[in-house]
């Protein structure tokens, strides 16, 4: 049995806890973490617009064809690079993705040059039907 | 006021300790093994949080990120256990939380991890619990029902934030075809040219999202409620490659896990007088007949 006291504060926090996260949600932003609005897939696309995503694609020293190089060899997630696309495309920045590869897989071979690229995929009536792409931003050693 | 407190099986309790408790390791190093990572990112790419600013929490780093990591494992295996369950539990929480201060300040946050969070907060708040034990208690009650609440807003607060980002027609858009494009499997691809079913299923999961309430009904209703979920989000994993896996541990709140507990230790008994540390030779057993 729990006391009186007990039951109040319970009951307060319980109380407290979902106000915040229903303010997160209505008001909040990302930001506002663990009571930020719950948005995964929240966005409407548009079905005559376009779905983009972002790639890195590289030129490993020594080697001439640029390769498409995998998120996780620069200790972000992709939708963590495309958060920070501001940042990342000011002149400059991509440096620090080169720093965090050379740090965390230090065992692959070393970037000659990096391409910040964005793949949009053009839709009509929700279906694909073209696909572009635009260099957002680009580092050489 | 009574429905908050109304008594819920201890044995649960002891259940989603061990179930939870051990889980982390899996989190931390298998599932969502990129957390660790941040800890080489320059410190020009991170976006401390609100509660980190607040807090002032430290950037991380190589040796903190580790220090966290090796502390949240630590304490995470021996909370598994079920000794020191208020200071163990608690120690858990806080450190996952900072985990996850770790995991969300570098430009994205994901939302599969409030309910998780109130439930390493409410475990500790139970005093020692037996596996497989079914007396109901008010403090067992309470902490269950602030994890069954946190999973509902979870997916009622989803459906509000489809209004408030994606507007009403939320569900006529192509969002579900943004994800198969950039994410989709050999599963979901053919999906890709049957719009009108996409549609639907944006209409369905606007659907369930505002019925969760109904998780609270209990009965057959809650039953088959969470059997669709745990459908919902395995089809997801096939379809799109996300899980939201902490989220499905606190989903299991809602599970009778006391008894299977219960069916797992009757199971094991036999094994344990034959094989256990306190083992009887079967003459001893015969004698006592």
């Amino acid at each position: 049995m729990l006391t009186a006291a007990g039951r109040r504060v319970r009951a307060a926090i319980a109380v407290v806890v979902l106000v915040l996260a229903a303010a997160g949600t209505l008001w909040g932003q990302d930001d506002h973490f663990p009571f930020a609005p719950f948005r995964m897939f929240a966005t409407r696309t548009s079905p005559q617009g376009e779905v983009s995503v972002v790639q890195l694609r590289g030129q490993l020293a020594g080697s001439e064809p640029e390769v498409t190089l995998s998120m996780g060899s620069f200790g972000l997630r992709r939708a963590e690079v495309e958060g920070q696309l501001d940042r990342l495309t000011r002149p400059g920045r991509l440096g620090a993705l080169v720093q965090a590869r050379e740090a965390i897989r230090g065992d692959l071979p070393r970037l000659a040059a990096l391409r910040l690229v964005q793949v949009r995929y053009v839709l009509r009536d929700g279906r694909q039907v073209g696909q572009r792409e635009v260099t957002l931003a680009q580092w050489r050693r | 006021m009574k429905w908050l407190f109304a008594p819920q099986p201890r044995g649960r309790i002891a259940a989603l300790r061990t179930i939870a408790y051990l889980f982390i390791p899996v989190d931390v190093l298998l599932t969502t093994s990129w957390v660790a990572k941040h800890a080489d990112v320059p410190g020009s790419l991170y976006r401390p949080l609100y509660v980190g600013r607040l807090l002032h929490l430290p950037a991380p780093g190589p040796v903190s990120v580790r220090l966290v990591m090796a502390l949240l494992l630590g304490c995470a295996f021996a909370a598994a256990t079920g000794r020191l369950p208020r200071l163990l539990g608690a120690a858990v929480a806080v450190l996952y939380a900072w985990w996850m201060v770790v995991a969300m300040s570098y430009g994205k946050v994901d939302h599969d991890r409030f309910a998780f969070l109130v439930l390493l907060a409410v475990l500790p708040t139970v005093g020692p619990a037996r596996q497989g034990d079914g007396t109901e208690d008010e403090s067992s009650g309470w902490a269950l029902r602030c994890i069954q609440l946190a999973v509902v807003a979870t997916y009622f607060l989803a459906a509000v934030a489809k209004f408030r980002f994606g507007g009403f027609d939320w569900a006529t858009g192509a969002t579900l075809s943004r994800a198969i494009l950039r994410r989709g499997t050999f599963a979901s691809r053919p999906l890709l040219s049957v719009r009108w079913l996409l549609v639907a299923m944006q209409f369905a999961m606007i659907g369930f999202e505002l019925a969760s309430p109904l998780l609270l009904r209990g009965g057959r209703v809650t039953k088959r409620f969470v059997l669709f979920l745990y459908a919902f989000h395995a089809a997801s994993f096939v379809g799109i490659g996300i899980v939201f896996l902490p989220h499905l541990v606190a989903l299991l709140a809602f599970v009778p896990l006391e008894r299977g507990a219960a069916i797992v230790a009757a199971r094991l008994r036999p094994w344990r007088r034959t094989f256990g540390p306190f083992a009887q030779s079967p003459a001893a057993v015969h004698n006592r007949s």
